[in-house]
């Protein structure tokens, strides 16, 4: 395989990196964007694990555990993670769109998806105030510590997926994506739906085991 | 660039309205396996969310239509998580009574034999504080 280093041209290569310019492309052979955010989602997956895995830990090593049903208010959370479902297929709908071209339906979809987790965002704050007013703090017990650390976390990556998702809303707006540039459109919601699968997790590990 | 979205065909409304489905039979087995044992209980549970998960990385987040390249990055992680739970079997698995080292106590390292339960000795409650069952065993 051929791979020499074409001379160095000032009028094309910013004279103040002085990088080594080839002529093939030395990237990996997909998006550069994307395979950022799967290295990222990567580790954040092993981040998740981790907390997981010290409940399990933690959870299995107590005397006892108490039944969560008795303790959260499961069903308000059910209808939390059909919401953020939805807002996971919203976000698939508004990517579709930008694959049309029709920056319209991609506002429209991408508000949606949005409204969706501030609905969802809402919902969990709402949670807390109640329980913290009912005085279960986040060092009441091992429960409440392992509860407010994941969900927590996760709930921070929800915020962070809003904030990123309204940075795209505005982007499309302006008029940033287009039919063939919407990589930016695709990079935010698999992030997006990253949030929606930890959830799917979660829910199930600390709402309903 | 977005490359290979030509490549993205799947109907995103079945698998939404299977997620809805999954999710509204994972809950309603969380309420009626309750008195059915751990294994049934927990066993239904996890293949619930692990269906949903696999169904979201697989097609929401496009996963099945990508190159080899973000497969590799992605797929080693599940088998990097069975290592973390593996390091955390020992523990898990020796609950019942006979915990390799409870959590709060010193032990003798070289024989495992715990030597000093802080929690007990300082008078921490190790049950939790109210509203507790022993639902989680």
């Amino acid at each position: 395989m051929s791979q020499t280093i074409a001379a160095f041209d000032p009028a094309v290569d910013a004279p103040a990196h002085h990088h080594p310019v080839y002529d093939y492309d030395s990237g990996p052979p997909v998006a550069r964007g994307k395979f950022a955010i799967w290295l990222f989602l990567a580790t954040e997956i092993m981040f998740f694990s981790g907390l997981i895995g010290a409940y399990v830990v933690l959870r299995t090593g107590a005397g006892s555990w108490p039944n969560p049903e008795e303790r959260l208010a499961v069903p308000i959370t059910a209808l939390n993670t059909f919401i953020l479902i939805t807002s996971s297929w919203l976000m698939v709908r508004a990517l579709l769109a930008s694959k049309t071209g029709d920056r319209t339906a991609v506002l429209k979809w991408l508000g949606a998806t949005i409204i969706g987790g501030a609905v969802f965002v809402g919902i969990q704050v709402y949670e807390y105030f109640e329980l913290i007013h009912h005085g279960n703090f986040p060092n009441g017990d091992i429960f409440w510590s392992t509860f407010y650390t994941m969900t927590g976390f996760h709930g921070t990556h929800v915020i962070v997926g809003l904030i990123w998702l309204i940075a795209v809303w505005f982007a499309t707006w302006r008029g940033h994506y287009t039919k063939e540039n919407n990589l930016g459109i695709e990079l935010a919601g698999l992030y997006w739906h990253f949030v929606d699968l930890v959830w799917v997790l979660l829910f199930t590990v600390v709402y309903l085991f | 660039m977005s490359d290979n979205h030509d490549k993205f065909h799947f109907n995103a409304e079945h698998i939404f309205i299977k997620l809805f489905i999954l999710t509204a039979a994972e809950i309603a087995w969380g309420y009626m396996a309750k008195d059915w044992g751990r294994l049934l209980l927990w066993g239904g549970l996890i293949s619930c969310a692990t269906w949903k998960a696999l169904l979201i990385a697989t097609y929401f987040m496009h996963l099945k239509f990508e190159g080899w390249i973000v497969k590799t990055l992605i797929i080693p992680t599940p088998f990097l998580v069975l290592v973390i739970f593996g390091y955390v079997i020992p523990d898990v698995a020796n609950r019942e009574g006979h915990m390799i080292h409870p959590i709060g106590a010193q032990y003798d390292p070289t024989t495992g034999v715990v030597v000093r339960d802080l929690a007990a000795s300082e008078g921490v409650e190790q049950e939790p504080a109210s509203g507790g069952t022993d639902g989680g065993h």
